[in-house]
């Protein structure tokens, strides 16, 4: 099948500034063929300036991870030909969210930089712990996770904040703290609750949507902020957001947005905040929480939310 | 033959953004659609609760699925936090017959159980798939012809497609279908399928402002005349806090922002006053002016 592959192209190299531009390359496709191989192809016969990143072929090392037709995907592990069918056409661009080294292949050194923050290995504790079935499960997604940088590429929250550590590294974090034999849990809880951390996410659900290796990065950030409050690390934004909203569904069975800003932000930012409640009171949309009445049956809510509670109190936090 | 829905607003469209729920309730009769009140319901946690605790989260939102299921009826939300979140509750529930089982222990406590035989659809779904862009369009009163619209859909609406599985995440039509039903036109732009920015409005606020405003600025150099979004927490960022925003990028963006619900209304012939018009940050009398 004759298709016509275009490439986003760019080469930064001496001029940071260049302008990415589209370049068409129409080659031959059999069926079988993988976006990589004909990628190689066209480098081999055709354009050897042409430059992609691999290594494995074999959708296990994470390194030829880039856009096609504006996906996040392994271009080793695409077929072209169903790709073709599928879209009409053959995009292919660098990932999103990385620095270009060249064309197709970009800098993997965030987010492997990001990896060496969060500690990548098990740090030793005071008794052996044996690892069952069941533990294993609870962090078994985090460990697929090849390092692509595709759940980073599409991240909405790495996209405004560069110095978020994003979603590739909370994942493989909640592969540490999420195992049973890990020593320091709290020291890196407290770490990943800090400025940038577990708390920077949007719950945007791109990475989850997009990772080619179902690690489910926003599951471990839940995870993650779940465990850290546990351990009563709660002295953030984040976690007075989240709890201020138990304490509203247990109150009234249902959010109370005036008093969860107040609960989240404290008085003095909650004071700031009244010239634009004044505004939005001219539109009827200020929040009124003396009148926000309960809905029948909260006490049912608050029975279900005591047994949790009682629950939780018997879970022991290792 | 008429749908009938147990009717989930959600917390936001039963206050800051009532006038989407107003809207809903008039628009649904006029496309044969009943919807219950659910007076027990209470918030899902929008992912918060989730945070928080991830069993008590379930719990609570079993809670609202027993309520539905009592009452024989699948569940309408016009939220689209709402819809991620239960539908992923809803299915780890139906897919695990261990964790529906402890989530139904805490249940008991309260003298409820959840069997697991309800389903939880979004009010855009129900229009396309079960009212359908045909029959829609024999009911358009007021084309919105000659307006240009930028649908947002917001992440809750598509994401995780593996769960929620209506429309394509990456590019999705749906919104725009329905738009060209009611006789307007679509713009495509950079923003439409991205993060409003809502869910750190209160963790990170300049993180969440940058964010809504780069959305708006893209649709608004799209050429779009209005957004339209389906998600009342994306309507908050979007048009709320619009104001804001423009304090972030340093220019004024001034585009108004509809409720997917009131996009219906007006090309269904409702008032202005119905569906709550006046509530708007951002003014729209412009944009009614030229239809």
């Amino acid at each position: 099948m004759e298709i016509t592959v275009k490439v986003k192209r760019c080469n930064p190299q001496g001029n940071a500034d260049c302008k990415p531009s589209w370049q068409s390359y129409d080659i031959k496709a059999e069926v079988g063929m993988s976006v990589l191989e004909v990628l190689l192809d066209v480098i081999a016969g055709v354009d050897p300036s042409l430059v992609c990143r691999r290594s494995c072929r074999s959708a296990i090392c994470g390194s030829c991870a880039m856009k096609i037709n504006g996906r996040p995907l392994l271009a080793c592990d695409t077929q072209i030909i169903e790709e073709y069918e599928k879209a009409g056409r053959i995009e292919l661009e660098p990932l999103d969210n990385h620095r270009v080294i060249k064309d197709l292949a970009v800098f993997q050194e965030p987010p492997w930089d990001e990896f060496d923050k969060i500690i990548p290995y098990l740090n030793e504790k005071d008794k052996d712990v044996a690892m069952t079935a069941e533990d294993e499960h609870a962090i078994d997604a985090s460990q697929k996770c090849i390092m692509c940088g595709s759940c980073n590429s599409v991240c909405n929250a790495l996209e405004m904040e560069k110095n978020y550590l994003g979603p590739a590294a909370l994942a493989k974090a909640w592969r540490f703290v999420g195992d049973v034999r890990e020593g320091k849990k709290e020291k890196r809880l407290d770490r990943l609750s800090q400025e940038h951390g577990i708390w920077d996410c949007v719950r945007c659900v791109h990475c989850t949507e997009y990772c080619p290796k179902d690690v489910a990065p926003l599951s471990a950030i839940e995870r993650l902020r779940d465990k850290a409050m546990a351990y009563g690390i709660d002295d953030n934004h984040g976690a007075k957001h989240s709890t201020a909203m138990v304490d509203s569904i247990r109150r009234v069975g249902r959010l109370d947005e005036a008093a969860m800003t107040f609960k989240t932000l404290g008085l003095l930012r909650s004071i700031g905040m009244i010239p634009f409640g004044m505004k939005m009171e001219m539109h009827g949309k200020m929040p009124h929480p003396v009148v926000l009445p309960a809905i029948d049956g909260i006490d049912e809510v608050r029975k279900i939310m005591d047994k949790r509670e009682e629950e939780k109190k018997k879970e022991e936090l290792d | 033959m008429s749908l009938k829905f147990a009717y989930y607003p959600g917390c936001a469209s039963k206050e800051i953004t009532r006038e989407s729920s107003d809207t809903t309730l008039k628009v649904a009769p006029l496309l044969d659609i009943e919807l219950k009140e659910m007076p027990k319901a209470n918030c899902c946690g929008a992912g918060l609760l989730k945070d928080y605790d991830y069993k008590l989260h379930l719990a609570m939102n079993a809670r609202i699925f027993a309520e539905a299921e009592g009452m024989g009826l699948d569940i309408m939300t016009i939220c689209s936090t709402c819809l991620m979140v239960m539908s992923t509750a809803n299915s780890e529930l139906k897919n695990d017959e261990k964790l529906l089982a402890e989530t139904n222990e805490l249940l008991g406590e309260a003298g409820l159980t959840y069997k697991g035989t309800i389903d939880i659809k979004h009010f855009l779904w129900v229009v396309m798939k079960e009212v359908g862009a045909e029959k829609l369009k024999g009911l358009v009163k007021r084309p919105l012809k000659g307006i240009r619209l930028a649908s947002f859909y917001g992440c809750h609406t598509l994401r995780p497609s593996s769960v929620l599985g209506f429309d394509d995440p990456l590019n999705p039509t749906s919104m725009e279908e329905i738009t060209a039903a009611l006789g307007a036109e679509s713009v495509d732009y950079d923003g439409r399928t991205k993060c409003c920015g809502f869910q750190a409005d209160l963790v990170t606020e300049e993180v969440a402002l940058a964010m809504t405003a780069k959305r708006l600025l893209s649709a608004k150099d799209s050429g779009a005349h209005s957004v339209v979004t389906p998600c009342p927490f994306c309507h908050i960022n979007l048009d709320s806090y619009q104001s804001k925003a423009e304090r972030v990028a340093g220019r004024k963006i001034d585009i108004p922002v509809l409720h997917f619900t009131q996009a219906l209304g007006i090309a269904l012939g409702l008032s202005s006053k119905d569906m709550g018009l006046d509530r708007h940050m951002v003014p729209l009398q412009d944009l009614l002016d030229s239809i």
